[in-house]
Order: structure tokens, then C-alpha cells, then sequence
């Protein structure tokens, strides 16, 4: 058995699992972004991150992300607290800085309190969504989800990551042809943000 | 190749006199004064004849090295014997003979000949 | 006696080399056989020596004289002169920055006295190409010990109680890292050399490479051995050519010795390595990354757990550690676990390696106990700021670091005290400021760099450092806000406490240094629109006093025609057509030409 503390109170698990999934069956709710149940979890997106401390240093608490994260003896964690939910508006208010006009994460955004008007958003919330441009003209938050799905699901390989930081992008080798795609569509199934989309080529 | 540890012992102990000429490290040092005075009265051969010693004895643990002109022009050829620990000799108007008797006597067993000194000189072991 | 009565070890580093070492090399060569000397005198091209911006550097042993900026034209003179009348030559000799005085032997050039040298401990004594004086220096014989006296167990307590920590900049304890790996079940483990040094400034690890490379060979030999690996891989940058080149050469040397290959030393141990290398992503400095990129995978960081100890290379157990931690290990096994703890503090044992530069007099290498201040590696062993200039400031770790200031100055370099100002050991990197240096484009040059290295998986990092870079850019370019010193704490705080690895949660740390010491800097560009050091382009402009004797000369050197003026008559410098690139300040014999704010 492993004994644990979340939000407060002990609590008791048969199995290792990860944080995120513990915490579903308590009935918490975690925000993702790059979460999948059918691949392995990346960690990327950040939004799902928790407190976590043990009993031997209860005030020493990390941020780690609760999809990668497994259960443990003695753990103090924090889905709720304030440093958690600061965290959450913060990881919204940079992917809106990126992107443009994607509503699922406006939605999101909203639900979160991270998209609020200008007078109620803290100065860094405001430079984010008021100050700055955008990079460029698009929707992808680069969760990975696609190529992950595409890798580890249909194990076609036919999308991935191109180059790093703010030039990183999702294309089809070379940018001409993906030849091992076969139009199953998981890619446009799991995008958050409604980045990819199926078109019908007859 | 497959070598052993005696192999790299050896191997070591080949390079034990290049290892310490790079360490500065030795029992013993022999300075032969050189600069325009000492070649045109014949440092070179002394220099010869002291590299030539120090091979036949095959020791590993003496330097040798030249410095400029010592000061005593009328002296030369001059060379400076230092031993770890004590004072370092001046030898003058030296010949390839005297050479032999210095360094068998002076540098290997550290009896100074002190027909051919000229006094205790300053240079020190580094 | 040995071959030769003298032996020049000439420098032959990347920094000398490219200082054209190599043709005095060949000049030498070719004087010394008209001087008939090539039976004595014997040239040993050796790696890098340390002291970099003096080169090209040869040492006269067995006497121990340092000569330095030597040049093709001044070999005749110097073999004629020293090798065969014996005089030492005085004008190739350094003499300190303050003084006329010249100081003939290393160990009396301040630079290398107050050194102790043993991750360095082959400096300028061998030349890296021949295994057999990397023998003759006693190498190999801690690899006989660990493979046949010792047992693993016993291996990794002797580094364990060493206390030698990562040298790599997180500073784990290296013999933790062994035992964690040593414990994963399984009988495929690796080994691997991080030789990806990406921050700017750090040179240590390439001269660790180029300079010594059967070090870095021997101590991932005894780490195979002490977790059960038999394999291993150096994984250095491509913009490393001659480390490149030096350790390919010395695992081939070491191979045909049998000392790479199988049941080495008769001991039942087989061990190999493999060179790969980086293709500029400083990412691959992190473990993680490092490892996917062996793979074959884009290099991304892993979230640990599982750590590679556990889970690495192929999902196999694996043991990475920085150059300079592999080229202590065999130190400690030779000399013991208490000599090495007897060097260095209570929590940072040992020696480590800086790379100095910057506004430094003497730039280089230092290897220094752990504990020793920087007041004294800058001052006594640095010989001060460059040009007697007012030291400002001191970034150390590079860009995962932060800026230690003159109030500072006798914090003891060690991974505690470093920490508790505010910044990191880091790999080493030790960069001098002064007071031409603006702090705020200091925090600007580092967030450039991180933001453009940044792999782009987690949106802390990826967006994080481009907005705080462009809030830097404005603050620098007089675009700044009131209120924007606050936010960008804020900003750089949460991008530390949600970034995904330690590139994110660093690359803030140069800003909340900068910001901590140097605020009224930041202030005075945003609420003034000036940089105090002058040095800001935007802020700055360029003018002639009446110092000007109508010379001309800086007129002449314009590249873009901004200077007006007749001949003995005041110049004129035109604001709109100049572009501030500081040519006429250098030319100016009357120090007519001033930057204003």
C-alpha cells in the first residue's frame, strides 16, 4: 500500500500510479494540455504541475508535473494551492501569447483565470496578452501530441518536431510528402487547439 | 598489443628520464656557461663532453642545462655542479679531461675537486 | 639521461594554434637543425598550458623558462640566443601588467603559483598524441589498481568518500551517481563522457580533451568497472575539432596497447568506447538530452524520474559525467580518498577548473582548491582588471549563472557559497566586468543565448525567455516601462519554478542577479533613458570636445563618413549618420571623443 497526503488528507493506494491519475479518482481535477491515456506522458506543457514535498522536508516543496509523476510513501502534494494555481494562469497566459485566435484555449483560458480583462490581470498577465506580439500566425501549441499519437499509437512516424525553441514546428519530412501517413486522422483527433485539421483529397 | 601491467611499467621507466627533465626534478644538475666568452673559448666541447658522461653513466636523475655568460670571462670554459641539498660549486678553465674527473667525482659521489673550483657559486637548484 | 639535454614544450592548444603556434613550431624546428642543436634540443608540441592570451607559449625545461608571445620572426634570435649560447632572452619573458619586471620561471608568474594542478595535472608536460608519456606521468596505473586490486564496490567507496562532485555544474556527489547506477539490475550499462561544454566562455573541458585525453579515458574505464559497464561513448561538440581529433587518436593509441578492448590487464574486463559528436544544440549539455541525441532522437530533456542511472541509453543503466569529473577520478583512486578530501571545503571537496576571462590581465585556465575566494583568483592569480579599469562585476556559471559584485569579491568559490548569493559554480565559466559593462545588456547578451538554445518542449522556457529577452532589448534600447523591473522578477521567478529542466530554470538567473545588485542600472535606463556604463547603443552618443586638434585621423576612419571638420579646426560628429561603433574613440591620440548618456 502507498501512503500519501493530497491536498490535506491521507490518503491510500493499492497501486504505483502517477499523480494526475490519483488524483482523477479522488475526484480532483487537473488541467492538461499534452496529457494523453493512449501515450506515454511527456511533461511538456507544464499545466498539469503540483506541489510536491516529503515528510522529511515538509516546507520544501518542487513543482513537478503530475502526469510523469509516480505516487510515493510519504509524499505532500498540492493540486489546489495558490503557487499551483498562479502556475496554471502563467503556462495559459504564455500559450496565448503565441498563438492566435485558438477558442479551445480561450476557453480554457477563461476556466483557468487566465484570460480576464486587462484591469484584473497582474502586470505580467497583461504583458503576455497585451504587449506583445504574436511570433507568428498559428494555433499550435507544440504539445507534441500529434507526433507522440503518430510515433507511439500508429507507428507511422510521419509527422515530427523541426527544429528548436521559437522556430519549432510539426511537418512532414522535408516539408514535401509524409509517405507513411495513412490518413487515420489520430493526429487532428488529439490536437487540443484545432491546429490540424482533415481535408478530403479525392 | 595486449599489455600487462609490467608492460606499462616499463613502459614508464622508459620515459622516467624525459618525465623528470619535464619535472625539473633530479639529484643533481650540471650548468654549463655558455654566452659568446664561453663558445669562443670552447664551451660547446665541455658541453659535449658532459652529455657524453651523462649517457656512458646512464643515470636518469641528473639534468643538464647551460646559463649565459657567468662573469668571469678570463675563467672560462666554466660550468656550475649542483647537488640536491648542497652548495653549488664553480668550475673553471675547464678541458674535456678535467670534465671526467668532475663528474665521477663531484657529480656521482659528491667530493668536490677543489683544484678546479673556483668557489661556491649562486646559482640555484630550481 | 634523457634523448635530449632541453625540451621546448610549445603550446599547442586550440587557442595557441590559432595564434599560429604551429608555424613557430616549424620555425624552431628548422633553426634548430641549422644550429645543428637537433640532437639536444627537442620540440614537444604539448595541449593547451592555461594561459591563453599569451600565446604562442613555449616552456624551456628542465629550467622552467616561461616564454610567451613568441612570433616567426623572433625564433632565430631566441635559438640562437638561449639554445646555443645559453642566454636566456629577457624580452620574450612576462612581466606582471603593473610592472616593467620580468618574471623567467613559471612557477613564479603569479598565474600559475597559487594553481594546484590535478585535473590539469599533465599541463604542458606531455604531448597528447603519444600514450606513452601519458604512461610515463604514471597513467594507467589507477585503471591496474581499480580493474585488478579493487573491487567495484570498493571503487565507488573510494570516490564516494572522495566527495567529489559533478563537475558538469549540478554538483552531485559522483560516487552517489556510480552506486545508484552500480544497483539497477541488468548487465548492459554505459558510460559517457558530456563533453558538450556550451557555455560561452568555458574552455575547460576542451582543454581537458585536446590537452590530456587518456585522463578522461582512464577515469571512464575505472566508472565502467565500478557500475559493470562495458561500454562507453565520449559525446564531444563538432566545434571542437582538435578534441575531436585528439580523442579518436587516443582511444586508438589505447586500443592497440590493449588497454581499450577485451579482458584488459588480464582482469576479465572488457571496455570500449565510441566518439560521437554534437551538432550545436547546447541542450545536449543536459543529461537527458545528451542521451536522446545518442539515440538518434531530436534532443528534448526526459522528465526524470526515471533517472539515467536507472533508465538511460537505449533504457539501459547509464553513468554520465562531465570531462572533468572522469579526469579526477584517477586521482582519487592513486592517491586516496582522503587526500582528496583533504583539499577543498567541508561540502566541496577538491580542486576546479575556471576558465578567467573576460576584462581580466591574465586570461586562462586556473585549476584552484575549492574554498579559494574570488577576490584572489581575479586579483592574484588574474593580476587584476584589465587596463587598471574599475572591477564592476563577476559572472560566474555562464548563463546559468548569475553576477557576483565587488561587496562579494571574498565569497569562497564553492558550490554553498556560491549558491547562497544567488549564483552557481556552474562548469566554471568566470567572466570579468567593469565598469564599461552595462549589467542590464549583461542580463540581455545571456537571455539571447538561452532563449536561442532553448529546445522549445515546455512554454516556460520556449516563451519565457523570448519575452524576457524582449523586455530586456526595450529596457536596453530605451523602450522600458516603469513598473518592468518588477514584472520581470515575476516573470523570471515563475519561469524558474515551472520550467522543465535546468536550461528554463536557469536561464533567469543572470536577471534576478543583475536586477538583486545592479537595479539603479535598470532604473536609470528606464526611468532616464541612460546607461550609466555607456554602452547601450540607443542610450549613448558620441561627441568631440574641445580636446580636438583638428587632427583628422578620426575622420579618416569612419566607415560611414559621420565626422566633419578642416584640418586644426573642432570636428563634428553627425548624430543621425553615426552608428556607434567606437572607431573614433580608439583612434582619437587626444581622448577628444566622448560617449555620452
Amino acid at each position: 500500500m502507498i501512503n500519501l497526503t493530497i491536498n490535506g488528507k491521507k490518503e491510500e493506494f493499492a497501486e504505483e500510479t502517477t499523480v494526475l491519475e490519483a488524483s482523477k479518482t479522488l475526484g480532483l481535477k487537473i488541467p492538461t494540455l499534452c496529457n494523453n491515456e493512449f501515450i506515454k506522458p511527456y511533461g511538456g506543457c507544464r499545466l498539469c504541475l503540483v506541489e510536491v514535498a516529503t515528510e522529511r522536508a515538509p516546507e520544501n516543496s518542487r513543482m513537478l508535473p503530475s502526469c510523469c509523476t509516480p505516487i510515493g510513501n510519504g509524499l505532500i502534494i498540492k493540486t489546489d494551492s495558490d503557487r499551483v494555481k498562479k502556475a496554471r494562469i502563467f503556462i495559459l497566459q504564455l500559450l496565448l501569447s503565441r498563438t492566435t485566435d485558438s477558442e479551445e484555449l480561450k476557453q480554457l483560458g477563461r476556466e483557468l483565470g487566465a484570460l480576464v480583462e486587462e484591469g484584473a490581470l497582474d502586470p505580467v498577465g497583461n504583458y503576455l496578452l497585451n504587449r506583445t506580439e504574436k511570433p507568428a500566425d498559428t494555433k499550435c501549441i507544440l504539445c507534441g501530441l500529434c507526433v507522440r499519437v503518430c510515433a507511439e499509437v500508429t507507428e507511422r512516424h510521419a509527422i515530427s518536431f523541426y527544429k528548436r525553441g521559437m522556430e519549432k514546428e510539426v511537418r512532414i519530412p522535408f516539408n514535401k510528402v509524409a509517405e507513411s501517413c495513412i490518413g487515420c486522422g489520430s493526429c487532428a483527433y488529439v490536437c487540443p487547439t484545432n491546429t490540424i485539421t482533415i481535408e478530403e483529397v479525392s | 598489443m595486449k599489455l600487462k601491467p609490467e608492460d606499462i611499467n616499463r613502459i614508464a621507466e622508459k620515459m622516467h628520464a624525459a618525465t623528470n627533465l619535464r619535472d625539473g626534478s633530479g639529484s643533481a644538475r650540471i650548468i654549463v656557461h655558455m654566452g659568446t666568452c664561453g663558445i669562443a673559448s670552447g664551451a660547446r666541447p665541455i658541453m659535449k663532453a658532459f652529455m657524453d658522461e651523462l649517457n656512458a653513466s646512464g643515470r636518469e636523475d641528473i639534468l643538464f642545462t647551460t646559463s649565459g655568460c657567468a662573469g668571469l670571462c678570463s675563467h672560462e670554459p666554466m660550468a656550475t655542479i649542483e647537488r640536491k641539498g648542497e652548495t653549488p660549486i664553480k668550475y673553471v678553465e675547464l678541458t674535456p679531461e678535467k670534465v671526467h674527473e668532475i663528474f665521477e667525482n663531484h657529480v656521482i659521489n659528491g667530493n668536490i675537486v677543489t683544484e678546479y673550483a673556483l668557489g661556491k657559486g649562486s646559482e640555484r637548484m630550481a | 639521461m634523457a634523448e635530449f639535454r632541453t625540451h621546448l614544450m610549445l603550446c599547442a592548444g586550440t587557442g595557441c594554434v590559432s595564434n599560429r603556434a604551429l608555424e613557430v613550431k616549424t620555425a624552431l624546428e628548422q633553426e634548430i637543425t641549422k644550429q645543428n642543436l637537433q640532437n639536444e634540443v627537442d620540440v614537444v608540441s604539448t595541449g593547451c598550458q592555461g594561459f591563453c592570451a599569451q600565446g604562442p607559449i613555449v616552456v624551456v625545461k628542465p629550467d622552467n623558462i616561461f616564454y610567451q608571445l613568441l612570433d616567426v620572426k623572433d625564433v632565430p634570435y631566441l635559438v640562437e640566443e638561449h639554445f646555443l649560447k645559453g642566454r636566456q632572452v629577457e624580452k620574450f619573458m612576462y612581466n606582471p601588467p603593473d610592472s616593467k619586471e620580468k618574471i623567467p620561471t613559471l612557477d613564479e608568474i603569479g598565474f600559475f603559483k597559487k594553481q594546484k594542478l590535478i585535473a590539469l595535472a599533465n599541463r604542458g608536460l606531455i604531448d597528447p598524441e603519444k600514450i606513452d608519456e601519458y604512461i610515463g606521468r604514471g597513467g594507467y596505473k589507477a585503471a591496474i589498481k581499480a580493474l585488478t586490486q579493487m573491487s567495484s564496490e570498493e571503487v565507488i567507496e573510494e570516490v564516494l568518500s572522495a566527495g567529489l562532485r559533478g563537475r558538469g555544474g549540478a554538483g552531485f556527489p559522483t560516487g552517489l551517481k556510480w552506486k545508484f547506477a552500480a544497483g539497477s539490475p541488468g548487465d548492459e550499462k554505459y558510460v559517457i563522457c558530456n563533453a558538450d561544454e556550451g557555455d560561452p566562455g568555458a574552455f575547460m573541458d576542451r582543454s581537458i580533451v585536446e590537452s590530456d585525453p587518456h585522463a578522461v579515458i582512464e577515469g571512464m574505464m575505472i566508472g565502467a568497472k565500478a557500475i559493470g559497464a562495458s561500454k562507453g561513448f565520449v559525446y564531444v561538440r563538432d566545434e571542437y575539432p582538435l578534441a575531436v581529433e585528439r580523442i579518436i587518436k587516443a582511444i586508438e593509441d589505447a586500443r592497440e596497447y590493449g588497454i581499450l578492448g577485451e579482458d584488459i590487464f588480464d582482469s576479465g574486463f572488457d571496455f570500449d568506447l565510441k566518439v560521437n559528436r554534437g551538432a550545436g544544440a547546447f541542450i545536449c549539455g543536459e543529461e537527458t538530452s545528451l542521451i536522446a541525441s545518442l539515440e538518434g532522437n531530436m534532443p528534448e530533456p526526459r522528465v526524470r524520474p526515471p533517472f539515467p542511472a536507472v533508465s538511460g541509453y537505449n533504457g539501459k543503466p547509464t553513468n554520465i559525467n562531465n570531462v572533468e569529473s572522469w579526469a579526477t577520478i584517477r586521482h582519487i583512486i592513486n592517491n586516496g580518498a582522503e587526500w582528496f578530501s583533504s583539499i577543498g571545503t567541508e561540502k566541496s571537496k577538491g580542486t576546479k577548473v575556471f576558465s578567467l576571462v573576460g576584462k581580466v590581465n591574465n586570461t586562462g585556465l586556473v585549476e584552484v582548491p575549492m574554498g579559494v575566494t574570488v577576490r584572489e583568483i581575479i586579483y592574484d592569480i588574474g593580476a587584476g582588471v584589465l587596463g587598471g579599469k574599475k572591477f564592476k562585476a563577476v559572472q560566474t556559471g555562464g548563463p546559468s549563472g548569475g553576477c557576483i559584485p565587488e561587496s562579494l569579491l571574498d565569497t569562497p568559490v564553492d558550490y554553498e557559497s556560491l549558491a547562497k548569493v544567488g549564483s552557481i559554480v556552474g562548469s566554471g565559466g568566470m567572466i570579468v566586468m567593469d565598469e564599461d559593462n552595462c549589467m542590464v545588456e549583461v542580463a540581455r547578451y545571456f537571455l539571447a543565448f538561452t532563449q536561442q538554445e532553448s529546445c522549445g518542449k515546455c512554454p516556460p522556457c520556449r516563451e519565457g525567455t523570448r519575452h524576457m529577452m524582449n523586455i530586456l532589448t526595450d529596457i536596453t534600447e530605451g523602450r522600458g516601462k516603469p513598473g518592468d523591473i518588477d514584472m520581470l522578477l515575476d516573470m523570471a521567478l515563475m519561469v524558474k519554478d515551472t520550467s522543465l529542466c535546468a536550461l528554463g530554470q536557469t536561464a533567469p538567473n543572470p536577471i534576478l542577479t543583475t536586477i538583486k545588485y545592479f537595479r539603479d542600472e535598470y532604473e536609470a535606463h528606464i526611468n532616464d533613458k541612460v546607461c550609466p556604463a555607456k554602452e547601450c547603443k540607443e542610450l549613448i552618443h558620441f561627441d568631440i570636445n574641445d580636446n580636438c586638434t583638428g587632427c583628422t585621423v578620426c575622420a579618416k576612419n569612419c566607415p560611414v563618413s559621420a565626422i566633419a571638420g578642416e584640418r586644426k579646426a573642432l570636428h563634428v560628429i553627425n548624430q543621425d549618420t553615426c552608428v556607434k561603433c567606437g572607431i573614433c574613440k580608439n583612434v582619437c591620440k587626444f581622448d577628444a571623443v566622448r560617449i555620452e548618456s
